[in-house]
């Protein structure tokens, strides 16, 4: 059979399997395992643990489970509510009042803790009850939240842009820089929507803050607050120092994360403990499993010649890269409605990469892009997950509420993608300037 | 606080018996199998605390005390593949396994249970299937003594064996779970995925 003709095959049968509710990982592998036992035979299948064991069998991996971990242990602390309270002290005489403080503290916590609910959460439960006790319409309130949360994906460090770097070859910390620029451009993004549909709604007095703090409370907040954020900025500052591998680093940083929860959030419950450990140990694994169904799933694509064959066509059809672009981000954004981050990278990174560097973009800037559209999934139907978080913690709000105040976010969103395809350096800049031009 | 919170329901850390009221006790059979995962997740946690601590002992030595590290990198690697693979068991107890439940939610219930049994059977004929390969990999291992290309040569068995006793414990609570969702009263088959995301 024509590896293109077989390239559908497969794309049919994973949307078959996916739908059925089978569990991503095990649906890669009986994709991966139906074909290579039906085109390339039954002694093919004998290999199945050992690609399985070898996609695992690498030190890079570890920084997944380091960065989880980070990010549970500054979750299960007050962090969130006090790096909220901290950035409500400091930003009042701000235009634009708490709306902006909330997003900056959803742009801050989703950097410490690299997870888009766990942000929504966390600065939701304290943020949306007082931007509604002063007067913002609930749909800009649960609106700002949802989406200042899925930045925990984009801004690094980022457990996403990882495994972004572990399915396509590339360097994590260069990735990290990329998604810097557009974190901070999204931010900003969102808050202009926000201070525009406060004031659009009618509410433009409650953006205007009328709480007061003295210095003296604004002090007192800071130590409860910069120790995370040291820890955050010392990681990644070894990071580019070239001083270890993000591994290294982030094993530093997870042993100091649940150092500082237990010393400063006064974590000595070793129930408290267990939960971050169980936490993170089911979200690691779940992702490392599906890297290694994954990793036997893009066996079977480039043993079939799928993964190649497509790329030859793509190149074929000799279509503009920007209508190129389109259909990929199409095809991206429709995957996220459905399907994890992490899942969607797996399963398409090796597809779309040589197609991608063929058609002469940047792997680091298609990664940004890549991951603002993985952002759109969270917080659109039917599995945007932090449409629901907002929907628990704040439960008057009605689910078409939240809905309603995200959807200008998405719009905000694909302004940015649509900024970024005219200006890349906005990804790019940053790790150019760092690290230097990557080779 | 719940670090990842749920929208849908806590994902429960004491449900040995997921779902069923008090006084519905579910076999021993299934309580003991339910007590084995949550042995095997707490081993594959402290397997990755200990890669942690592992990890900044290595940087410690070669940092520090300016000395080079023999085992602590290969270690580490062996640690997370059997954390992996022998956290299965507890995560599918935890319905921790991310998927696509957007179409089993829409159906009727007798339709859904019948899906849920068809996704159920699949899904242990591919964890058996990798049961058996992964056996035969660890026996060959084992049986012509091979050991790691490194100074340290550490016997590849053992590490091997995480794959056939990662997926044969998993494959265990599958059916535990598929006796669940066969025959437990339809309110209470358990949710394929409680989490829906990872991020």
């Amino acid at each position: 059979m024509e590896p293109l003709t077989l390239g559908l095959l497969v794309a049919i049968a994973t949307v078959v399997v996916l739908f059925s509710g089978v569990s991503v990982a095990v649906g890669l592998l009986i994709v991966a395992t139906l074909f290579l036992w039906i085109f390339d035979g039954a002694r093919s299948l004998e290999a199945l643990p050992e690609l399985f064991y070898a996609e695992l069998n690498s030190f890079a991996l570890l920084s997944i489970p380091m960065f989880i971990i980070m990010g549970a242990a500054i979750a299960s602390t007050r962090a969130g509510p006090d790096l909220y309270e901290a950035l409500e002290r400091w930003l009042t005489k701000v235009p634009g009042g708490l709306v902006v403080s909330n997003l900056g503290a959803c742009a801050l916590f989703a950097a410490m803790s690299g997870s888009s609910p766990a942000t929504c959460a966390a600065i939701g439960k304290m943020g949306i009850p007082e931007m509604r006790r002063r007067g913002y319409p609930p749909e800009v309130a649960a609106g700002s939240i949802a989406a200042g949360g899925t930045l925990g994906i984009l801004i690094p460090p980022s457990v996403t842009m990882i495994v972004y770097g572990i399915a396509t070859e590339t360097s994590i910390g260069r990735l990290f820089l990329a998604g810097v620029m557009p974190g901070l451009l999204l931010t900003l993004l969102f808050i202009a929507w926000a201070i525009f549909d406060t004031w659009r709604r009618g509410a433009a007095s409650a953006a205007l803050s009328s709480a007061k703090y003295t210095w003296r409370q604004r002090f007192e907040i800071l130590p409860r607050v910069l120790p995370f954020l040291a820890i955050i900025a010392g990681v990644l500052y070894a990071l580019y120092g070239g001083v270890a591998t993000p591994s290294e680093t982030a094993a530093v940083g997870a042993l100091l994360c649940i150092f500082a929860a237990i010393v400063i959030y006064r974590m000595f419950n070793a129930h408290d403990l267990w939960i971050v450990l169980r936490d993170s140990t089911r979200e690691s694994v779940m992702i490392l499993f599906i890297i290694g169904a994954a990793g036997v799933f893009s066996f079977m694509l480039s043993s079939l010649f799928v993964t190649q064959s497509v790329a030859q066509w793509i190149a074929a059809l000799d279509v503009n890269r920007w209508v190129l672009m389109a259909v990929i981000n199409l095809f991206l954004l429709v995957a996220g409605f459905f399907l994890p981050p992490v899942a969607v990278i797996l399963m398409s990174a090796p597809i779309l990469l040589p197609i991608i560097t063929s058609a002469g973009f940047d792997p680091y800037w298609f990664a940004v892009i890549v991951t603002i559209n993985m952002e759109i999934g969270l917080i659109t139907p039917p599995v945007g997950l932090n449409l629901y978080v907002i929907n628990g913690i704040a439960p008057d709000i009605s689910l078409r509420q939240v809905l309603v105040g995200s959807m200008p976010f998405v719009g905000c969103m694909i302004l940015a993608i649509v900024l970024l395809s005219l200006f890349p350096g906005i990804a790019t800049w940053l790790p150019e300037a760092v690290m230097g031009v990557a080779l | 606080m719940k670090p990842t919170p749920v929208a849908h329901a806590p994902a429960g850390a004491n449900s040995g018996a997921q779902g069923l009221r008090t006084g519905d006790q579910p076999p021993l059979v299934l309580r003991a199998i339910h007590a084995i995962s949550t042995l095997f997740g707490v081993v594959a946690a402290v397997m990755i605390l200990a890669s942690v601590l592992i990890t900044c002992h290595m940087i410690f030595v070669r940092g520090v005390l300016g000395r080079s590290t023999v085992w602590q990198t290969e270690a580490v690697i062996y640690l997370m593949i059997g954390a992996t693979l022998l956290g299965l068991p507890y995560v599918q107890k935890l319905r921790g396994h991310v998927g696509v439940d957007l179409l089993p939610q829409m159906l009727p219930p007798l339709a859904r249970r019948v899906l849920v049994v068809i996704v159920m059977l699949a899904t242990i004929a591919m964890v058996a299937a990798m049961v058996w390969y992964g056996w035969e990999m660890f026996h060959l291992a084992w049986k012509r003594g091979w050991k790691s290309e490194s100074v340290w040569a550490f016997p590849l068995w053992i590490t091997y064996l995480s794959v056939p006793l990662g997926f044969g414990l998993y494959l265990v609570q599958l059916l535990a779970d598929l006796w669940m969702a066969s025959f437990a009263p339809h309110q209470e088959i358990p949710d394929p995925h409680l989490e829906r995301s990872p991020d």
